[in-house]
C-alpha cells in the first residue's frame, strides 16, 4: 500500500473526491439557483443518480488499489562487496600480504525464496545478477535490485540456489523468450551444455611489486556443482519489506580461515575444466559463507 | 460546425488558432448582430444559427491567407501491414524485436530499399550497402571504410550478420544501443553518408515511390509524416532479418546431418575447450565468440595493442563512448560466423587473413591490466607460460572457421539488392 500524507491511496482517493463533490455543489449553489430551482426536482433525482455512481466508482477504484499496490513490494539487492566495502573493478585490495583485484563477477541464482520455519514463498525461478555490466558508468559494481510480490510476514532467511538448477540448466538459450535470464548466449557453454553458473575474474600481484599480474578467472558451472543453501536473517514484511543480499569475494575465497592459496597455479584458474572441477566446486559451495544479509 | 471541421474546410493548419485571428473579431461583430436581428425578425433559432455559421466562415475564408493545399494525401493507398516472421535455423534463440518497432513484411521491403538505395547520402554515390556488401557478409572487405567525400574512417565494416542478437549495444565501441538509433548515425557522419536527415527526409517526401512504401509501412496519412525515425525503423526491420540460414557446414554438423573432417573436428575442440581428452589444448575462442551466434555480445581488449596506461590507447574503443579509462582498447567482440568471407579482421582491419589473427593470438596477448585473461592462456603451458597452438592446431582452428562459412545467407534472396 503507498502512504501519502499518513492516508493510504483509497483515502487520499475519497478526500479527492469529496474536495470535488463540495466544490461542484457550491457551483451549483452559487451560479445557477434559479435553474436549479426550476428544475429542483429532476436535479435531484439525477444527483442522487450520480452520487451513487460515484459512490460504486470509489469502492471498485478502492479494490483495484489494494490489488495493486501488494504487487511487488518486495525488493531484494544484492550487492557485491569486498571485505565488507563495495566492490570496485580493477581496484586494489589487500590479499594477505598480496594485493588482488577483480574485474568481472557476475552469477546465476536459482529458486530464490523467503523461509519461514518450513513455510516457502518463492520469490524466482532463476535470476542473472551482473555486478559488472560492460556499460557501467564507473568501475564501481552496480547493485542489482529485483522486485517480488511477498505476502506479510516474519521470514527467517532467504534460500539461494547458488547457479543454474540442473531442471534449467538441461535447456539452452534458444529454449528462452528473449527477456529471460536464461536467454544470455554468452553465458552458456554450448560445448558443455551448461550456463555458467559464475564467473569472478581477476588478477593477483604474486611478485610483491605491487602490480596485479597473474590471471585469476573462475568460471564455474555444470550440475555438479550446483548447490542450494538457506542464510538466516529477520526478514519483516508488513505491507512492504526489504532485503540486501551482498556477497563478499573476500569470503568467497577464504575457506576454513585461511585465503585461498593463489600462489599454487591450479587455484588460479577454473573454467569448465573437466580436470578442475574440485575448484568450481569448492568456490560455488563457498558462497553461502560469502552471504551476507543486510 | 465544429472548429476541426472548419479548418478542413479552409485548408488551414490544424495548429491555427481561430481565437486570436483579426477575422473572428470581425465575424464575432457579425455574429452579434445577426442574432440581434434574429431576435427582431422572429426567424426560427436553426435558421439563423445556420445563417450565423455561413457568416463566420465566409469571414474566416476570406479574410486568412488562401489554403494551403493539403499535400499528398495518401490515404488511398490501402494500410494493412503483414506480420513478417524472421526465419531462422530451429537450433538459434529467438529474435530478439522491440515492442515499438514490430516486424512487417512492408516495414522490411521499406528497410531493404532504404538500405540499398544512395538517396541516403549527401551526393545520391553511397548507400548503407556500400559498406555492407552481400558479398562480403555485410562488410565491405576494406581495413576501413571510405565515405562519399573519398575520406577513410578509422574503422572497418561490421558484419551484419546476425546483428539481430546483438542486445548489448551496437558499433565497435557500443555507442549506440539498438539498431534503431544505429540507423541514424551513418547518414550523417561527415566521412560516411555525409548529409542531414532534414534533406534525406525532404528527398524521401519528394520521391515518387516512397511515400507509398512508408504508407504500407507505418501507414503514415501524407507526406509529411515521414521521419528520420521511420526511416530508421524500416532499416532496422531489414537488418533483423539478417541472419544465419543454418546450412553452414558447421550447423549442418551440429544438426547431425553431415561429420566435419578430422581437422575442422580438432580446430572444434579446441575452439569449443571440447578437446582436453582429445590431448588438444585450449585455444579460448569461445569465451568472446560463442553460444549460437559465436558472439557475447561483450565488449574486450584482446590484447592487440602493448600500452603503458590505459590512456595510451589510440583508439579508446568502448571506453571513448563510456569515458571510463579501464573501457578502453575494449571493443565489441563481432560474431564468427562467415569469417572467411569478412577479412580484413579486427576494428581497424589490421590484419588481412586469419592466419595473421591466429598469430596475434598465438602470442598470448600483453598482459594489461583490462586485457581478457582468457587472451593470455591459449594453448598449453610450459612451465607456467603459453606459447600457444602449434603450427598445425591453428591450422586446424582456421579449417573450423571455414566452416563458419554460410554462402546461403549471402545468397538469400530476400537480402539482396532490389534495384538490380
Amino acid at each position: 500500500m503507498i502512504l501519502r500524507n499518513g492516508k493510504n491511496d483509497c483515502e487520499n482517493f475519497h478526500a479527492e473526491n469529496q474536495y470535488l463533490f463540495n466544490i461542484r455543489t457550491s457551483n451549483i449553489n452559487k451560479s445557477n439557483v434559479s435553474k436549479f430551482n426550476i428544475h429542483k426536482h429532476t436535479s435531484m433525482k439525477n444527483f442522487a443518480f450520480f452520487l451513487l455512481l460515484f459512490a460504486a466508482a470509489s469502492f471498485s477504484s478502492c479494490k483495484d488499489n489494494d490489488d495493486t499496490d501488494i504487487k511487488d513490494n518486495f525488493s531484494l539487492t544484492f550487492r557485491a562487496t569486498y571485505d565488507g566495502e563495495l566492490l570496485e573493478k580493477y581496484k586494489n585490495y589487500p590479499y594477505g600480504d598480496k594485493v588482488i583485484l577483480f574485474d568481472k563477477f557476475n552469477t546465476y541464482l536459482s529458486d530464490i525464496a523467503l523461509v519461514n520455519g518450513a513455510t516457502e514463498v518463492k520469490l524466482s525461478d532463476i535470476e542473472w545478477v551482473n555486478f559488472t555490466p560492460d556499460l557501467a558508468p564507473n568501475d564501481k559494481t552496480v547493485e542489482v535490485t529485483y522486485k517480488y510480490t511477498v505476502p506479510d510476514g516474519n521470514y527467517t532467511g532467504i534460500k539461494l540456489g547458488y547457479g543454474v538448477s540442473p531442471d534449467l540448466n538441461a535447456k539452452s538459450p534458444a529454449d528462452f523468450p528473449t527477456d529471460h535470464p536464461l536467454y544470455v548466449e554468452s553465458e552458456y557453454w554450448s560445448g558443455w551444455k551448461s550456463y555458467i553458473f559464475t564467473k569472478v575474474q581477476g588478477e593477483v600481484d604474486l611478485n610483491g611489486d605491487g602490480v596485479t599480474e597473474t590471471n585469476l578467472f573462475y568460471h564455474c558451472g555444470s550440475d555438479p556443482v550446483y548447490n542450494v543453501a538457506t542464510t538466516n536473517g529477520n526478514i519483516a514484511v508488513a505491507g512492504t519489506g526489504s532485503l540486501v543480499v551482498e556477497f563478499d569475494l573476500k569470503k568467497l575465497f577464504t575457506f576454513n580461515g585461511q585465503l585461498l592459496d593463489l600462489t599454487v597455479t591450479t587455484n588460479q584458474t577454473t573454467s569448465h575444466d573437466a580436470s578442475n572441477i574440485a575448484l568450481g566446486q569448492m568456490v560455488m559451495e563457498n558462497f553461502k559463507n560469502a552471504t551476507v544479509l543486510k | 460546425m465544429s472548429a476541426g471541421q472548419h479548418h478542413a474546410l479552409c485548408g488551414y493548419s490544424p495548429n491555427h488558432q481561430l481565437n486570436e485571428s483579426p477575422a473572428y473579431e470581425i465575424a464575432s461583430l457579425k455574429l452579434l448582430k445577426m442574432k440581434f436581428l434574429v431576435y427582431k425578425a422572429g426567424i426560427k433559432p436553426l435558421i439563423g444559427i445556420a445563417m450565423i455559421s455561413a457568416v463566420v466562415v465566409l469571414a474566416q475564408c476570406k479574410k486568412d491567407p488562401p489554403p494551403a493545399p493539403l499535400v499528398c494525401d495518401l490515404t488511398d493507398i490501402p494500410y494493412s501491414p503483414t506480420p513478417y516472421t524472421i526465419k531462422k535455423p530451429d537450433h538459434f534463440p529467438q529474435v530478439p524485436v522491440p515492442a515499438d518497432n514490430p516486424m512487417t513484411a512492408e516495414g522490411v521491403e521499406l528497410g531493404r530499399r532504404l538500405f540499398y538505395d544512395p538517396i541516403l547520402s549527401g551526393d545520391s554515390t553511397m548507400s548503407c550497402s556500400s559498406c555492407h556488401l552481400p558479398q562480403g557478409s555485410f562488410t565491405d572487405n576494406k581495413a576501413v571504410s571510405t565515405g562519399i567525400d573519398g575520406i577513410a574512417g578509422r574503422r572497418s565494416s561490421m558484419s551484419l550478420l546476425d546483428i539481430a542478437y546483438v542486445t548489448t549495444r551496437l558499433f565497435w565501441d557500443g555507442r549506440v544501443k539498438n539498431l534503431e538509433e544505429q540507423a541514424l548515425k551513418p547518414v550523417e557522419d561527415p566521412i560516411e553518408l555525409h548529409t542531414t536527415w532534414p534533406e534525406v527526409v525532404q528527398k524521401l517526401k519528394n520521391h515518387p515511390d516512397y511515400p507509398g512504401y512508408f504508407r504500407k509501412a507505418f501507414g503514415i496519412n501524407s507526406c509529411e509524416e515521414i521521419t528520420k525515425e521511420l526511416a530508421a525503423k524500416a532499416i532496422a526491420q531489414f537488418e533483423r532479418i539478417l541472419i544465419s540460414s543454418g546450412m553452414s557446414k558447421y550447423d549442418r554438423f551440429v544438426k547431425g546431418e553431415i561429420d566435419l573432417e578430422d581437422e575442422e573436428l580438432r580446430g572444434k575442440l579446441m575452439y569449443f575447450d571440447e578437446g582436453a581428452q582429445f590431448q588438444l589444448p585450449d585455444a579460448q575462442c569461445f569465451h568472446c565468440h560463442g553460444s549460437v551466434t559465436l558472439t557475447g555480445n561483450n565488449f574486450f581488449n584482446n590484447g592487440l595493442d602493448s600500452v603503458g596506461s590505459f590512456n595510451d590507447f589510440v583508439d579508446k574503443g568502448l571506453g571513448e563512448f563510456t569515458g571510463n579509462p579501464s573501457d578502453n582498447g575494449k571493443f565489441r567482440a563481432p560474431t564468427l560466423r562467415n569469417i572467411a568471407m569478412s577479412a580484413p579482421y579486427m576494428h581497424d582491419g589490421r590484419f588481412q587473413t586469419l592466419e595473421e589473427v591466429m598469430a596475434q593470438y598465438n602470442d598470448n596477448g600483453t598482459g594489461f591490466v583490462n586485457e581478457d585473461p582468457f587472451v593470455q592462456q591459449i594453448g598449453f603451458p610450459v612451465q607456467g607460460h603459453y606459447p600457444g597452438l602449434t603450427p598445425s592446431q591453428t591450422a586446424d582452428i582456421i579449417a573450423f572457421l571455414h566452416t563458419l562459412t554460410d554462402t546461403a545467407f549471402v545468397n538469400n534472396p530476400d537480402v539482396q539488392n532490389p534495384f538490380q
